[in-house]
């Protein structure tokens, strides 16, 4: 099949014209286009299977990973943007030092409660494990917060991803920095009070996550904490894995 | 000093870690202390190091689900599996630490998969005698690096992203005064002098076309070490993980993780023969990889293989419900990447490069390699795995000597009063080598050299070998060289992937002729190496490690003998756990 890829470049659109395979993806086409037509285009990619989170682009208008974009799904007419939202350094390459920034201003490390000694059960159907896997489906790619309306007005915001992390670690029981964490997210100008559940950014995750969730959760504990007043959490009921044997 | 060296961006650190995969952030973790500065540098963003892609697991003895293993068993597999070539004290440590490690990890926020009962849930793993790898789903790399990333992120450690080191630099007395390197967004040069240098940069499977590996295992550090003084070792020792995917072309290489065969998909050939009870009958599917690679490879040549010259894998008998929940990447990669269904269908696979055992030699108590100052960890190191890497015992290895080589690091840095000084000249002629691309008028693309390196590779230095065989790919790899002396970039500075694969090709060439010298070297077929003209293991070549250096060239260097209270455990021909499992049977 003969597809045309318009990629848009720092130096502005360029187009190839591109004899694909069958189930060939979008990465496969940028590196055929780097390694046979032009060895300066630059993009990002790294593990080709959708787990690093590398190669987030705007694919025909619309967020999505390079390497889990088939083209058979895309017509004759390919087009490819870098991410919104995002400086950007070289074609398809963006500044990612805002998300990261974002993501280190949630706090996106374990603070361990000082009480619990031993590493914490989380069975398969606790609600904590709940919460946990939310985030660790993450692969920090960055399309939601390209996507994210939000963004265009208010470039503070923390966006979809850094907020899910932290609510992943609020609702997490080992973890003893929820206090400073609801503040930062509870921030007029950057914090959840800006989404407007738009969804966008749950449409585009590759991992199916649903940051608006984590987002309404986290609007709904700042609510409670606001007219209920401050409670010390219950530490819940622990099993204590033996360090001995696992 | 030139203007030139004197007005360059410059950072010095206590210890500095080249690498921010798994290896490199649990060394920079151990390292940060207070009072001592610690930096890390990656060639890509944070967290899309090479090691995210870890599926399977990571190998650690606690005995959770089966409670006969331990670490003599656990030590026992490696160095069984390893083809006793193997550093035994490396191994020893290894054994003893990895159940703390993978706890510590825990402590830090990671949350493995459970056992009923609530305890770490551990799942089969090719030629481990019981169940043994700790888990997160098909993603613990994932998990595991984020969790050190964050680690990182909490202990003030200074990152710096897709950042490539070009040269590691060297005071006059031979020790290790820090490296240069360049920013690939701007393409400007930036010099890091540190006391200390850990060096956690990965493998190469990018040497071969067919690979599992991510765009980063080009082998820079193995290189970057290599020309500097150090020693590399086993270097023939390349591993292909049996089952890679083989159709559509583009997925080519990519890993089907061995928990498919630990959570029970068998293997058939075109005839629908189940071939693995007739190569190892004993341990089946589930026999280490060197043995499952080449039987695949066997069925492949004997005219048993399937359309895209592969093997079947199978797991459909396992249902939906299962492999849904157990396997899920695999499941979604297969729907998406090749629309193939594997709860109702069965898929091609084929052998694909997957690690390279050889490396950086260091020793086992602080990593420490022949250059004062320089440590090395992970997959760029070597000693562990001898002739064969255990699933899951990478993983481990980044873990436990991750935090060694923090630990050798940070006490080596301690001893140190100051940065070792840096020579100007040898900086300045290094950036001149490293711009020099840009100046070459016709000369050769760097993809091209690296395509055909590839071929070279896997046509000489594959999964099976033979003398004369290597003595052609030798030949032709030094044809090439020649020519690669002679490549040319376009564009400017900013992030210009050409002018990375220019860096990333000359690292491979360095360390694919070490690879045919080895391999040279080692007459005999051992593990993942498999000889036709010598066909069998030689009790003569086990007591043997390669060593190469730039100064020494190939040397064979006795391979360290375990003391009496280890080589007892080899005694009964069974894993000691095995044993122990046995006799309770027999008392019942
Ligand atoms: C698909 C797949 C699945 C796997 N599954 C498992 C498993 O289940 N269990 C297991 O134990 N092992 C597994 N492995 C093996 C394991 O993942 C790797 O061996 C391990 O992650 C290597 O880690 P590392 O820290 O040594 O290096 P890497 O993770 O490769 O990191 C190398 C780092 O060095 C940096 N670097 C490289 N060159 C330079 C340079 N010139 N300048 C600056 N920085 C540089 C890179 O950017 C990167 O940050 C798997 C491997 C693959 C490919
Ligand atoms: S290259 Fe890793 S997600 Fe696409």
């Amino acid at each position: 099949m003969q597809v045309t890829v318009r990629v848009e470049r720092s130096t502005g659109t360029a187009s190839y014209s591109v004899d694909t395979k069958a189930q060939q993806t979008v990465l496969d086409v940028l590196f055929y286009i780097q390694n046979e037509l032009d060895e300066t285009l630059s993009f990002r990619c790294s593990c080709r299977v959708g787990m690093c989170g590398s190669c987030g682009m705007v694919i025909n208008g619309k967020e999505g990973l390079a390497c889990r974009t088939g083209l058979d799904r895309l017509g004759p007419v390919v087009t490819l943007q870098p991410m919104r939202h995002q400086g950007r350094i070289k074609d398809l390459v963006v500044d990612m030092g805002d998300f990261f920034s974002k993501y280190e201003a949630v706090r996106p490390y374990l603070t361990p409660r000082p009480e619990v000694q031993d590493p914490i059960v989380a069975s398969p159907r606790s609600k904590l494990r709940e919460a946990i896997d939310l985030g660790l489906e993450c692969i920090s790619c960055g399309l939601c917060l390209s996507a994210c309306d939000v963004m265009t007005a208010v470039p503070e915001f923390l966006g979809p991803a850094a907020l899910n992390r932290a609510y992943n670690l609020i609702a997490d029981v080992r973890d003893d920095a929820r206090d400073r964490r609801l503040a930062v997210v509870g921030q007029a100008r950057s914090g959840v009070w800006q989404c407007h559940t738009h969804m966008s950014c749950v449409e585009v995750c590759p991992k199916n996550i649903a940051p608006t969730r984590a987002i309404a959760q986290l609007k709904q504990k700042l609510i409670v904490r606001r007219f209920m007043g401050h409670r010390e959490r219950p530490i819940p009921k622990l099993q204590y894995i033996v360090k001995e044997g696992g | 000093m030139s203007t030139q060296v004197a007005t360059l961006e410059s950072h010095t650190f206590d210890v500095l870690v080249i690498g921010s995969g798994g290896a490199g952030l649990r060394a920079a973790v151990q390292a940060s202390v207070p009072g001592v500065s610690v930096g890390i540098i990656g060639k890509s963003l944070l967290g899309k190091a090479h090691t995210v892609m870890a599926e399977g697991g990571v190998a650690a003895s606690f005995g959770n689900v089966d409670r006969w293993d331990g670490w003599e068993t656990h030590f026992y597999d490696t160095m069984r599996s390893g083809h006793f070539i193997n550093d035994y004290r490396i191994a020893e440590k290894f054994a003893h630490e990895a159940t703390e490690r993978v706890l510590e990890l825990e402590e830090w926020g990671a949350v493995f998969d459970r056992t009923p009962d609530g305890k770490i849930m551990q799942r089969p793993f090719g030629a481990h005698s019981f169940r043994r790898l700790a888990h997160i789903g098909d993603r613990t790399g994932m998990e595991l690096l984020r969790t050190l990333q964050y680690k990182a992120i909490s202990q003030d450690i200074e990152i710096f992203q897709e950042v490539t080191v070009t040269k590691l630099l060297k005071d006059e007395a031979g020790r290790i005064a820090g490296a240069l390197a360049y920013y690939r967004a701007t393409g400007d040069f930036v010099l890091f002098r540190a006391k200390a240098v850990v060096l956690a940069t990965g493998g190469w499977g990018k040497l071969y076309k067919v690979t599992s590996n991510s765009w980063e295992s080009t082998g820079d550090g193995g290189a970057l070490a290599y020309r500097a003084g150090a020693e590399m070792m086993d270097m023939e020792m390349v591993q292909f993980h049996p089952t890679g995917m083989v159709w559509p072309p583009g997925v080519r290489g990519l890993l089907v993780t061995e928990g498919v065969r630990g959570e029970g998909g068998l293997l058939y050939n075109s005839e629908g023969e189940r071939f693995m009870l007739q190569y190892d009958p004993e341990r089946k599917e589930l026999s280490s990889r060197d043995v499952v690679a080449r039987s695949i490879f066997k069925e492949v040549q004997a005219g048993r293989g399937t359309p895209h010259g592969g093997a079947w894998l199978d797991i459909t008998h396992k249902g939906p419900e299962f492999i849904k929940r157990k396997l899920p990447g695999m499941y979604e990669q297969y729907l998406t990447l090749a629309d193939v269904d594997i709860t109702k269908e069965k898929f091609e696979v084929a052998p694909t490069c997957h690690y390279t055992m050889g490396g950086v030699r260091a020793e086992a108590e602080t990593c420490a390699t022949n250059i004062p100052g320089l440590f090395a960890a992970g997959e760029v190191a070597c000693g562990l795995h001898g002739a064969n890497r255990l699933g899951g015992n990478s993983l481990a290895d980044l873990l436990v000597f991750g935090r060694r080589a923090g630990e050798g690091a940070l006490a080596y840095a301690r001893d140190v009063a100051e940065a070792s000084s840096v020579n100007a000249q040898e900086i300045e002629t290094e950036m001149a080598r490293v711009m020099a691309p840009f100046s070459v008028s016709h000369g050769e693309n760097p993809f091209e050299i690296h395509e055909e390196l590839q071929d070279i590779m896997s046509a000489h230095a594959g999964i099976v070998r033979s003398g004369p065989d290597l003595e052609k790919g030798l030949a032709k790899l030094q044809a090439l060289t020649d020519r690669a002396t002679n490549m040319a970039v376009s564009g400017s500075r900013v992030y210009n992937p050409g002018w990375h694969a220019v860096f990333d090709v000359q690292s491979m060439l360095a360390l694919a002729e070490l690879i045919f010298r080895g391999a040279l070297a080692r007459q005999e077929s051992r593990g993942a190496h498999w000889r036709t003209d010598y066909p069998d293991e030689l009790p003569e070549m086990g007591q043997w490690n390669f060593v190469q250096s730039i100064d020494e060239g190939v040397q064979a260097v006795p391979v360290p003998q375990m003391p009496k209270e280890l080589s007892r455990l080899f005694e009964r021909g069974m894993a000691p756990g095995a044993w122990t499992k046995q006799q309770e049977g027999k008392e019942n």
